[in-house]
This record gives C-alpha cells, structure tokens and sequence, in this order.
C-alpha cells in the first residue's frame, strides 16, 4: 500500500463513538478523536446533498498533512479512515478495498449474539481488533 | 432462514425441517411457562419480538452489505418486502399497500411458517393459536426497520392460515 494509515474509526447510528484506533506515533489520540468529530458534519452534509447512493463517500477533507475519507453503511454506521498526505494519489479502489475489510469485520461482529449494537458502548472484541490491525499493516 | 445470501459461496447448509421445527418450538417454550394471565402471555409475546427484533437487527447488517443506500422509508419497506423476506422465506411478500402517510400492510398469501400448520376447530381458534407465532416475524420485521434508521410499531394479523399480515406503522419523528 502506497500510504500510511493513520487513525481508524467508527461512528455509530447515533453518532456515537464506537471505536477509535490511533495508528501511528507522530499524532496524539486526541487529535483522533477531533478528527472523527469533524467528519461527522461532512459526513451528514455529503448523504443530504448527494443524490449518489454509493456507500463510499470518497475524500471527505485533507487537513494540513492528513487526507480524511468517510463510508457509511445502509445502517447509518460510519467508518473514517485518515491516511498521511503522500505525493502518490490515493486511489479511490484500493480505499474503497479498505472500507470493505472493515465493514465485514464489523457485520461479524455485529453478528455475535454477545454484542447488543443498542447499547452505543465502544466496541470491545479481540476478533475485531484484529481484523483492524491487518487493515492498517497492509 | 435461506443461507442463499448470508454466506457466498461456502455456504453452510441448514436442514429446512429441523429450522422449522426449532422456530415451532420457541414459541411453545416461551408459552409453556405459566400463561395463566394475560399479562404472561403479553411476557412471553414481548420476550419472543424482542428475540425477533435482535436477530432483524444482525441480518441486516448483513444483507445490505452490498447494496446501495436507500433513499427513502419506501425504499426501506419495499427491500423488506424483496431482497429481506427471500433471506428469511425464499419468496416475497405478495402483495405491499400504503396510505402514503407512514403505514404499510404487507401480506403474505403463504406464510412460510404457517404452510405446515393445521388446526381442528373454529377458524377463530385457529387464528388465535397461530398469533403467538407472528411475535417472532413482527419483531424481525421491527428489527430490520430499526437498524436502517426506521422506528415502527409491527402488528401481525392472521384471518386464515397460512395467509397472513404485517401492519407497520411509522412511528411520527
């Protein structure tokens, strides 16, 4: 992969922080956190303004060296995934490649009769820790 | 529950029979605990939604995993009626009507569940003992509505087995 992965997160139905993964040594957690607040504005500003109903939502901003790009899923969820501003371009595929790992690891495991998606608490599971480490070492 | 679009391609198989007789079952195991009032019975009612109302929940997660985002609760209602009841029933639901103004009544002339059930005495009996068994599907149907970001209130009616309804009403934001 030709970027870094900086930070991954998932925003609830609610708009509810499910999970937030920092992945890199250079920013601070809470920088994530800020950023994942930011893109929920554009998020709802990008469904209520388009017409185009893919589930990838493409570059939601770049903010000084980070590139942001935002996926929601039929079921309000959305995933954020920030990447290092690089000089290659990002292709929208190999993103798009990205948001889908993390969506099938998070249908299973919402899939798991143990997780009560009703309860807006952050996720815990090992199953999708690591699944969130494999999307970020490719 | 069709596996058809759960799992792609290696897909585990389910014995219909055994999943027919496992859905029977649950519902006679939540009314065989002490039904002696009506509150009991609307205990075990709930307790049977609530399970359907989880498992709707899952599925769709799942199955629209693929699909573009709906537009709006037309496009939520009418994917209940395809794309979600071939998962659960291998078939559609038969006919879709609506007021236009928040309620929709699906019906299924073969309800997947009832098309082995019979029943001797009043046809009033027969719808009676059939309710209990649509606690199950309403909140399946209450589940999936819920997750794409529709709340509703589910009823089910049953004039004659193996037909049946699901009234939906869209709860006012």
């Amino acid at each position: 992969m030709p970027f870094d992965v900086v930070c991954i997160a998932v925003i609830g139905k609610m708009n509810n922080p499910l999970y937030i993964k920092n992945c890199s040594s250079t920013y601070q957690d809470l920088k994530c956190h800020y950023i994942a607040h930011t893109s929920i504005d554009l998020v709802e500003e990008r469904i209520s303004t388009t017409k185009h109903t893919d589930q990838y939502l493409g570059l939601l901003y770049a903010m000084e060296e980070l590139a942001v790009f935002g996926y929601i899923t039929n079921t309000r969820v959305k995933f954020i995934i920030v990447t290092s501003l690089q000089d290659v371009a990002i292709k929208d595929q190999e993103m798009k490649n990205l948001f889908r790992k993390i969506h099938n690891s998070y249908v299973s495991l919402v899939s798991n009769p143990f997780y009560n998606p009703d309860s807006h608490k952050p996720i815990v599971s090992a199953n999708f820790e690591r699944a969130m480490a494999e999307v970020t070492a490719t | 529950m069709a596996t058809a679009v759960l799992g792609q391609d290696e897909r585990p198989l389910v014995a219909e029979a055994s999943l027919d007789f496992l859905v029977v079952e649950m519902v006679d195991l939540m009314h065989r605990s002490p039904t002696d009032t009506e509150m009991d019975k609307e205990a075990a009612y709930f307790k049977l939604e609530n399970l359907g109302y989880q498992l709707g929940m899952a599925m769709v997660e799942r199955i629209t995993k693929d699909r573009p985002r709906f537009l709006d609760n037309l496009d939520v209602v009418k994917f209940i009626c395809k794309d979600f009841w071939i998962a659960l029933f291998k078939k559609q639901i038969d006919n879709l009507k609506t007021n236009h103004r928040g309620v929709y009544v699906l019906t299924d002339n073969n309800f997947r569940w009832f098309s082995r059930m019979s029943g001797d005495g009043a046809g009033a009996e027969i719808s009676r003992q059939a309710f209990a068994h649509l606690a199950f599907p309403c909140g399946l149907i209450r589940g999936a509505l819920g997750n794409l970001g529709v709340t509703t209130v589910v009823i089910g009616e049953v004039s004659t087995i193996p037909q049946c309804t699901f009234q939906i009403k869209i709860a006012k934001p």
